[in-house]
């Protein structure tokens, strides 16, 4: 069993971009503004073509080869590409990836779950691929101070909530976040405080819901756990002073999203607020338009909140 | 939950501190029976052990950090939700008492805050995940909702590569015997849409050259699932002296 590795490995001036079912799908307001804000702070990423679904948490519990080989696949996608360097911007993704390098860290298995590729005519994968959150990716290669010149509206008038999710640090066993220079904390990680901070926004720093799990895994085999860690983020983030949350991963995204109803039912109107993709508010200050970061496709309708408060 | 069980704990009373037939005494002199274990049934432990997924086993100590930032015991309240327990038990192989859990072993999160903690490097929810798996497949626990839904999963992303979101919603929420909400499929469908790329229906996305890879994944499955049923039923390990927490 191997430890994380003590560094990211080579950097690739354009890194490969593992889009997983979730931007391409359902997040596909996170894909379109993310690319606004890369084309916006002059980077690129390389999208891996013939993907596959990464098998989240769920493949595992089932066949622990399957739930290796399934990323592993695309990280040898990335390799044959030339890449060192994979992004991703779903947490479960970025957990799945990582996971799989920390498995293929062992010869023995790594022997085995390539004879499974090269039998399912997928290139083999030799373990040289390090992954990383997109959020990290803007955050280090752009950097903050590229970021503050780049801003055309700041984001006056919102307290932003940050919220990180389970996966996005976690474990720090394979992701490697807090052992690997340039990383964020694993258990109080700001990147994302600092990001939209850079964009003008006020931050709520202590917000306490941060890092805890929206249910997102269980949204429909354990709806009342769903129902209430996702309204634990919005209201948490409401006594906080928020007016506002930012999330950088759709399964949170849209696990919260999917039970406004069952929130609006169970804790009332007070419990709601409108979450938003952090890429979808960073296009908006980058000077993009409320439409072309497609906040409309939020059902929280974070577009309304924007426009009231003069962004258009 | 305190980490020894109250049947190992004696309570030894002073018999002279009683006034009018009343005990005074108090519990203060409690005392825990020193002891050894020597006769673990390691059945479990070692099943647990057999299985990827759950190796890290054998590094837990006992600590309890786990259990202490659980997502589900702390953060949702569920106080039978205890991890660090559920390994105990496994440990011990003390099968009757962690049956008691089989309905609610299933319902981690799957949020990783144990593994990010536990000082021993024990991968807790894979083995949480890895001890519900040993009460279903040695007979006794139905399979639990969250099984399901791994199942429906798992069939879904094999078919094409990618996930078809609106069939998985269907597939699973006919299995739990359930109607989706026509308006929660109506929002996924809107989003769909939106979305301008099809995951659904008969000209949605699938993965190039996948026709080649879903025959060897399904059949890894499959294998995996046989070896851990034959496992299971073959005779258990002889139990070892030594606290149940040696490595191997
Ligand atoms: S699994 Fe880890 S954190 Fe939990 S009790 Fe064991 S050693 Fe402690
Ligand atoms: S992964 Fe499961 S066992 Fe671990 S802290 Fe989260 S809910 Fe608890």
């Amino acid at each position: 069993m191997s430890a994380a590795p003590a560094s990211r490995g080579p950097s690739d001036p354009v890194p490969a971009y593992y889009p997983g079912c979730s931007l391409d799908g359902l997040g596909k307001a996170y894909e379109v503004s993310c690319q606004i804000v890369l084309d916006r702070l002059g980077l690129s990423l390389d999208r891996i073509v013939d993907y596959n679904c990464c098998g989240a948490t769920e493949v595992k519990n089932l066949s622990h080869d399957v739930s290796v080989a399934l990323p592993a696949r695309n990280l040898a996608l990335a390799r044959s590409m030339g890449r060192h360097e994979v992004v991703a911007a779903c947490n479960g993704c970025v957990y799945s990836l990582t996971r799989a390098n920390d498995a293929v860290g062992d010869g023995a298995t790594r022997a085995r779950i390539n004879s499974h590729l090269s039998a399912g005519g997928s290139p083999t994968y030799d373990g040289e691929a390090s992954v990383q959150h997109v959020l990290e990716y803007i955050r280090n290669r752009a950097g903050l101070d590229r970021i503050r010149g780049a801003v055309r509206r700041p984001l006056r008038g919102l307290k932003v909530a940050p919220y990180y999710g389970c996966l996005y640090t976690r474990p720090k066993r394979y992701t490697g976040v807090g052992r690997v220079p340039g990383t964020d904390d694993p258990e109080h990680p700001v990147f994302l405080d600092e990001l939209l901070e850079a964009c003008g926004a006020e931050v709520i720093h202590d917000y306490p819901a941060k890092t805890i799990c929206c249910g997102g895994g269980h949204a429909l085999s354990d709806l009342d756990v769903s129902v209430a860690f996702s309204a634990s983020v919005m209201h948490e983030a409401r006594r906080a002073g928020a007016n506002v949350v930012a999330t950088i991963c759709p399964l949170g995204q849209i696990n919260i999203e999917n039970n406004l109803d069952r929130i609006r039912q169970a804790y009332g109107e007070e419990a709601i607020l409108p979450v938003s993709y952090f890429t979808q508010l960073m296009a908006v200050a980058l000077g993009a338009s409320v439409r072309q970061a497609r906040l409309k496709d939020n059902f929280s309708r974070p577009d309304l909140f924007l426009r009231e408060r003069g962004f258009s | 939950m305190p980490i020894v069980e109250p049947s190992l704990v004696t309570v030894k009373r002073e018999e002279k501190l009683e006034l009018d037939g009343i005990d005074v005494s108090g519990d203060w002199n409690t005392f825990l029976e020193p002891r050894v274990h020597t006769d673990l049934d390691l059945k479990i432990v070692d099943w647990v052990r057999s299985q990827p997924q759950g190796e890290t086993i054998s590094r837990c100590w006992q600590c309890g950090t786990c259990t202490a930032g659980c997502c589900m015991h702390t953060d949702y309240g569920l106080e039978e939700f205890n991890p660090r327990y559920f390994i105990y038990l496994a440990q011990i192989g003390y099968e009757e008492e962690l049956r008691k859990y089989a309905q609610t072993i299933w319902r981690c999160v799957s949020c990783n805050k144990c593994v990010e903690r536990c000082p021993k490097g024990v991968k807790v929810e894979e083995v949480v995940h890895t001890i519900g798996t040993y009460l279903e497949v040695s007979g006794g626990a139905p399979e639990s909702p969250a099984d399901r839904f791994d199942r429906a999963y798992t069939e879904n992303l094999l078919a094409r590569g990618v996930l078809d979101e609106a069939a998985l919603f269907r597939t699973y929420e006919r299995l739990e015997g359930r109607k989706t909400p026509a308006r929660d499929l109506l929002r996924l469908g809107f989003t769909m849409l939106l979305s301008g790329r099809l995951h659904t229906g008969p000209f949605a996305h699938r993965t190039r050259g996948w026709r080649r890879m879903r025959p060897v994944l399904t059949k890894i499955l499959e294998e995996e699932e046989r070896a851990r049923r034959a496992r299971v039923e073959a005779p258990a390990s002889r139990a070892r002296g030594g606290s149940p927490g040696r490595a191997p």
